[in-house]
């Protein structure tokens, strides 16, 4: 049961992973953009249990960690998302307050996107990569949750219908 | 609703996390497979890079074009339809001849320092999740393209190829925060180092504290050994600010880049360079100024008439 709901939001994030890759990064965005699979799989998260959050994190996170444009290690991603999509699934999941408010899922995933790449840039200091200039990673930080609080609100209504769509079919059957 | 009872959320919790950092060591230890793995997913994803860059293409400059849409919004349906096709007609058009002016350009640089260059599309503009600064290529080790081969353009040195895939390759650009080139200045054989800082403008920091470093002056690859992973004398930027901090220990000044970083559209990849160094033939020239055409007026005295 788990399984089948798991596998179909994979394929979901695999699809999504193909666009970002093929589509989004063709354009240059002012604010450094933003990232669908890290849209994508954060309501995603949000509107699951926590047990789906963690999973969809870990695929997503593998998913990114595979984009020829990361920088860090494989798994850094893989860490921060599962994380995150655990915690954001925890806050919002049998919060009926945050479950049934799109506005409140909107602002928890733009601050979990802008959290999640802070992390990342942690780590990544950990770890030891270059971060250049704080005005740059200042300006992709907010840019980027900026841009999230921008286009998760377009984005909300389709994904709920989806993840509605496979798990709710789960009762019927 | 919530289960969290069972402990078996936390138990997979636990097992996610453990095999990502499993991952993350693997990778740091420099394992093999996992370059495998990443090469074997771009190798997958290049064609749709390159189906999704030949459709976005037109649509590259979309924030300016919003402008253009709006004042055609009043003409008549019918008109604004045939506009709308020859719109993309000429967008088309404007894509292809920058890629042809961005080529020409390029070979031009190439030709007068002997370059032997592969020419490459960009492909893809990076991650907007990461925070280096690279682009994708369409050409990889099937073009002869190894790792560390220096990246130009028309205007100037681009960056440097990081990774190499069958047929795609991650150029890392010079103004990524962990790039760092040996430069000279040209006309002057002082040597610094120049490193990216995230944006149009890098940080020269120069070796020799006694070099005067002035405002306009033009900063040249200084070139490694066998040509990798820097051609020497490819023009790279120019100093825009000098700072003269008192009490530094090398002078050091910002420099702006030459090549437009956000609209690259053509690049080149030196294969193999020549092994005369073209020293400073490769400086930009400053542009000519059109001559004004002066008129010149041939008066004959004529001999005044005598009464």
């Amino acid at each position: 049961m788990l399984l089948r709901q798991f596998s179909l939001s994979a394929l979901l994030v695999l699809l999504i992973f193909v666009i970002q890759e093929s589509v989004i990064s063709q354009f240059r965005l002012p604010g450094g953009g933003f990232s669908l699979l890290l849209i994508f799989s954060l309501t995603w998260a949000s509107l699951s249990t926590p047990t789906v959050g963690a999973l969809i994190g870990f695929i997503a996170g593998l998913m990114m960690d595979l984009s020829q444009s990361a920088d860090g290690p494989l798994g850094q991603w893989t860490l921060i998302l599962i994380i995150a999509g655990y915690v954001l699934a925890f806050l919002a999941y049998g919060d009926d307050s945050v479950r049934g408010n799109p506005i409140s899922i909107v602002i928890l995933v733009s601050l979990a996107v802008g959290a999640s790449l802070a992390l990342y840039l942690i780590s990544g200091l950990l770890l030891g990569l270059k971060i250049g200039s704080i005005s740059g990673v200042a300006v992709t930080l907010i840019g980027n949750s900026l841009w999230t609080l921008a286009i998760t609100p377009l984005l909300l209504p389709a994904i709920s219908y989806v993840h509605n769509f496979i798990f709710d079919s789960k009762a019927r059957l | 609703m919530r289960y969290g009872g069972d402990g078996r959320p936390r138990l997979l919790l636990i097992i996610l996390i453990v095999t990502s950092l499993f991952l993350i060591t693997l990778d740091l230890r420099g394992v093999k497979v996992m370059d495998g793995i990443r090469s074997a997913t771009q190798g997958v994803i290049s064609p749709f890079q390159r189906v999704g860059n030949s459709a976005a293409s037109p649509f590259r400059n979309f924030f300016s074009d919003i402008t253009h849409l709006g004042r055609t919004r009043n003409e008549i349906a019918a008109l604004k339809e045939d506009n709308a096709r020859l719109r993309a007609n000429l967008l088309n058009r404007t894509s292809a001849d920058a890629q042809l002016e961005d080529l020409k350009s390029v070979l031009d640089l190439a030709g007068t320092a002997q370059y032997k260059v592969v020419a490459a599309r960009v492909i893809s503009q990076g991650a907007s999740t990461s925070f280096t600064q690279s682009v994708t290529i369409d050409a990889g080790s099937s073009s002869g393209i190894k790792k560390n081969m220096t990246v130009i353009c028309g205007e100037g040195l681009v960056g440097v190829v990081k990774n190499v895939f069958a047929s795609s390759a991650l150029v890392m650009l010079a103004t990524d925060p962990s790039f760092k080139v040996g430069v000279r200045l040209a006309g002057s054989e002082q040597i610094g180092i120049l490193s990216g800082q995230g944006s149009q403008q890098a940080q020269l920091q120069l070796l020799d504290n006694q070099t005067q470093v002035k405002v306009g002056d033009i900063l040249l690859s200084r070139g490694s050994i066998h040509n990798r992973p820097f051609v020497p004398g490819v023009p790279v930027g120019i100093v825009s600010a000098v700072d003269n901090g008192a009490g530094s220990i090398a002078q050091t000044a910002s420099v702006t880049l030459y090549p437009s970083y956000s609209n690259l559209g053509v690049v080149s990849v030196v294969v193999s360079a020549s092994e005369i160094n073209p020293r400073d033939a490769l400086v930009p020239r400053a542009p000519i100024a059109t001559p004004i055409p002066t008129v010149t007026i041939f008066v004959t005295p004529t001999p005044s008439p005598s009464n």
